[in-house]
């Protein structure tokens, strides 16, 4: 079955250098796996945890958060509150049962391009392993 | 030890203060075990002042939790303080209402009930099952004496106390204006074995674990008002647009409910437990609340409610917090 | 038709027997906590239990409900598929009297084809209750351990066997279905059981005599009786979803990719948004009014509407209240009040 089931993983980047790096593979031709639906956000501070739970209650069966790495960050200090925030989530949510390695997070520079390609491909082959997320998916529940 | 002459007169005291409003306290319940808050105006009902094993409830919630209506034109606001009583735990939403400035420093008399523990409501009734008429409950050294209607009755504490003061670390008030009587041993070390065991689990077994709760939740809400650190004025429970978590109860909306609220108290949680001992099905809610308090605790050596001066947890960082989770 | 015995060994069978024509509900705990759910022939039935924690409103009017289904920007809409017939079991006294009640509001100015449609076509076997709880007062207001109102079929544990009493058309249908199993009961079987019933009755130690308090409620309107029975309240959902007359529901869209569904859900008048106008005002601004409320719709509203008391003393209320709020003793206050 792994062989045949496409995960459907949501991305959170950032801005400034997580879009601007996926946005370089692209542009360098880079190839890596599509399974990614891209959401584009200011900063990863952004990233409120409703996010996450509603992404996984919506179909997704990986989520990755990317930012700029510490120091970078375009408003000084957000993805610093991010890291706290999500190191916690992941640990929640790892707690309650959901598989490890379907809840990423990473920090990918805009000069990245060939990091973007190496973390995608991690995480789409994580949510593959782990198969199709049913834990708490909405189109589960018999209406 | 436990004064409660001292108790009532420092109540009568503060009640008949100019600028104190109201004392918040505990009192006899209707029935049995029972203990209700007492909301005191006057020196008069000061006779109706308890404190003892059975007195669980967290009377910080009622700080934020009572509404502020819009002040009549021509009116001043009501400035004046809230007298509340506090136990070691509750002394800690205190001090975390300050942190986050929920309330302030200026409107709050607190008085110290320094705490030898409080019972779980559902061991004792099981253990003494049926009773109507009030009854009476004390502390004595390691055991807990209950004086029913067919005699008196000891029974040691590790039987009947909450699981949350088995292990409690702080007995005493961190913060009061005034404390009732002396300091108290603490009880516990603050293990978190439970959480350990759980972690050691593999994902299967944790979901199914927490599959049969969740879909128990009648998403009453009790959980969340009774928190004395759930008073956000636009919950994201209540709100319709965005509505992030629907209405319906089901595994999928139980779920997030139940995994934004525990996240939304990760660093700012006081363990009082009060959520749990309300849910009318049984949740072991503070298992959630006690693998976040671990983490914060035992990776960014940080504990809500102790220093009022402290920043709260999630809107503060520091440089070199730990990222082994980040790719 | 008559008054039945059936041999406790023979449970079983009954229960396969009801399983296999209706689907059939019995308590069940999920989690720690005992509800009505649907169960298959081959359960275990343990009817030894103080009440459910959820009544066994649950089954005809339940937390979440589909109205109709639609697609987005389309105009057909797609009814639910019709009710399956139903049969509880060891349901109690005073949660089938609850259903005889709210029939009243949902068969009102217009009927609601949806309560309606599972009421019809269910089939409520009680059991009297021979060991009442610490805050039962289903005797202060017109029930009873052994009332029979809204049942079709009431069973009394006489120990060895069971005496099984059809009440309505419905229930000796259901009885006749099961014919074989039963045994004849003898006039002593009869009278134990009536036995029973006057035990457990003196067993209810809670207690208030309701009468006149409809009658004074409109007058406490403004009095400062509210404000002290709700200073401790928290303004939760517990006393309103776990009561068995409580029968308020919100109506919300849910919505997934271009599947949507519309459905109604329990609703509560302690919450602060059940009044909440979109304009910001609130008609009922503080756990005082709604209080108020909780106790004026039951006592005085429904009473003035459809001649009965919207409380049937179940205690759960008081039981699961995590403040000691307690409705017997606001009674008393009311009571008591100038
Ligand atoms: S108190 Fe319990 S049942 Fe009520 S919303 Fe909270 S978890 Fe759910
Ligand atoms: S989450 Fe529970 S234990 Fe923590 S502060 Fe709130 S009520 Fe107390
Ligand atoms: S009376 Fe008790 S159960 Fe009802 S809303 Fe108030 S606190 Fe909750
Ligand atoms: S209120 Fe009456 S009918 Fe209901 S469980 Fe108690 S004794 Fe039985």
């Amino acid at each position: 079955m792994s062989e045949q089931f496409q995960p459907n993983v949501v991305a959170f980047l950032c801005n400034w250098c997580s879009y601007a790096g996926a946005d370089l593979a692209g542009t360098s031709r880079i190839k890596y796996p599509h399974n990614l639906n891209v959401i584009r956000v200011m900063c990863s501070g952004r990233v409120n945890p409703l996010f996450v739970i509603n992404a996984f209650q919506q179909g997704a069966d990986g989520v990755l958060i990317s930012g700029c790495h510490p120091g970078d960050c375009h408003y000084m200090e957000g993805n610093f509150y991010a890291r706290r925030r999500f190191s916690l989530m992941n640990e929640l949510l790892e707690y309650v049962g959901v598989e490890p390695g379907r809840f990423n997070m990473s920090w990918v520079s805009a000069s990245e391009g060939a990091k973007w390609k190496d973390v995608v491909a991690g995480v789409v082959e994580k949510a593959k392993e782990a198969g199709p997320f049913d834990q708490f998916r909405r189109n589960k529940i018999n209406w | 030890m436990v004064d409660l002459e001292k108790m009532r007169t420092i109540a009568k005291e503060t009640v008949s203060r100019d600028d104190v409003r109201y004392l918040i306290g505990w009192r006899q319940g209707t029935y049995g075990f029972r203990v209700s808050p007492h909301f005191m105006k006057g020196p008069e009902e000061a006779e109706k002042l308890i404190f003892s094993p059975l007195c669980s409830n967290n009377l910080a919630t009622y700080l934020t939790l009572t509404e502020k209506l819009p002040v009549p034109r021509g009116e001043q606001p009501d400035s004046r303080k809230i007298a509340v009583m506090v136990k070691g735990c509750d002394s800690r939403a205190v001090v975390q209402q300050l942190i986050e400035k929920g309330i302030e420093r200026e409107r709050v008399f607190v008085i110290g009930c320094p705490c030898e523990g409080v019972l779980d409501l559902k061991k004792v009734e099981e253990k003494f099952p049926g009773i109507l008429s009030p009854v009476e409950v004390e502390w004595s050294g390691d055991k807990i004496i209950f004086t029913l209607p067919d005699g008196v009755k000891e029974v040691p504490k590790g039987e009947v106390l909450a699981k949350k003061c088995l292990s409690c670390r702080y007995p005493n008030p961190v913060m009061s204006d005034i404390t009732l009587w002396d300091e108290v041993k603490s009880l516990g070390d603050g293990n978190y074995e439970d959480v350990k065991e759980m972690e050691e689990k593999n994902p299967q077994e944790k979901w199914s674990f927490w599959k049969d709760k969740f879909s128990s939740c009648i998403r009453c809400y009790s959980c969340r008002n009774v928190c004395p650190m759930c008073y956000c004025e636009d919950c994201v429970l209540d709100r319709l647009n965005p509505q992030w978590i629907n209405r319906s109860a089901n595994i999928s909306e139980n779920s997030a409910f139940q995994l934004a609220r525990a996240f939304h108290l990760a660093g700012r949680c006081i363990e009082c437990g009060e959520c749990e001992r309300v849910c009318p099905v049984d949740i072991p809610l503070m298992a959630l609340n006690r693998k976040l308090a671990k983490e914060v605790r035992e990776q960014y050596e940080f504990e809500p409610g102790l220093d009022p001066e402290s920043k709260p947890f999630q809107s503060s960082y520091r440089p070199n917090d730990k990222e082994d989770f980040i790719l | 038709m008559d008054s039945m015995k059936l041999s406790k060994d023979k449970l079983n069978s009954f229960v396969a027997i009801l399983a296999e024509q209706k689907q059939l509900y019995m308590p069940q705990a999920e989690g720690e906590t005992l509800k009505y759910s649907p169960v298959n022939a081959k359960v275990q039935p343990d009817l030894v239990f103080s009440n459910t924690a959820v009544p066994a409103k649950s089954v005809v009017f339940p937390q979440v409900e589909t109205l109709f289904r639609y697609e987005v920007e389309k105009t057909d809409i797609k009814m639910p598929a019709g009710e399956e017939e139903r049969v509880l079991l060891g349901v109690r006294p005073c949660d089938a009297r609850a259903m005889s009640i709210v029939d009243n509001l949902f068969s009102w100015d217009v009927d609601d084809p949806y309560y309606l449609g599972k009421r019809e076509k269910t089939i409520v076997v009680g059991l009297a209750c021979q060991k009442p709880g610490v805050n039962c007062f289903c005797s202060s207001v017109g029930g009873g351990p052994a009332s029979t109102e809204g049942l079709d079929v009431l069973l009394t544990d006489l120990g060895e066997s069971f005496l099984v009493k059809p009440l309505t058309e419905k229930g000796e249908k259901l009885c006749q279905a099961a014919g074989e199993i039963f045994e004849e009961a003898s006039s002593d079987d009869l009278n134990s059981a009536e036995k029973l019933h006057q035990e457990a009755a003196a067993l209810i130690s809670r207690s208030i005599e309701t009468g006149g308090i409809p009658e004074k409620l409109p007058g406490l309107w403004e009095s400062g009786i509210w404000k002290e029975v709700s200073n401790a309240c928290l303004g939760c959902g517990i006393c309103t979803f776990l009561c068995p007359t409580c029968h308020c529901f919100d109506i919300q869209d849910e919505i997934e990719g271009f599947e949507g569904r519309r459905c109604r859900m329990w609703d509560s008048c302690m919450f602060g948004e059940y009044t909440l106008h979109t304009s910001g005002h609130n008609p009922r601004p503080t756990r005082r009014e709604r209080t108020r409320n909780r106790i004026n719709h039951k006592y005085n509203y429904f009473v003035q509407k459809f001649d009965v008391i919207a409380c049937v003393g179940c205690g759960r209320c008081i039981s699961s209240c995590p403040v000691n709020i307690d409705i017997i003793e606001i009674l008393q206050q009311v009571k008591e009040a100038q």
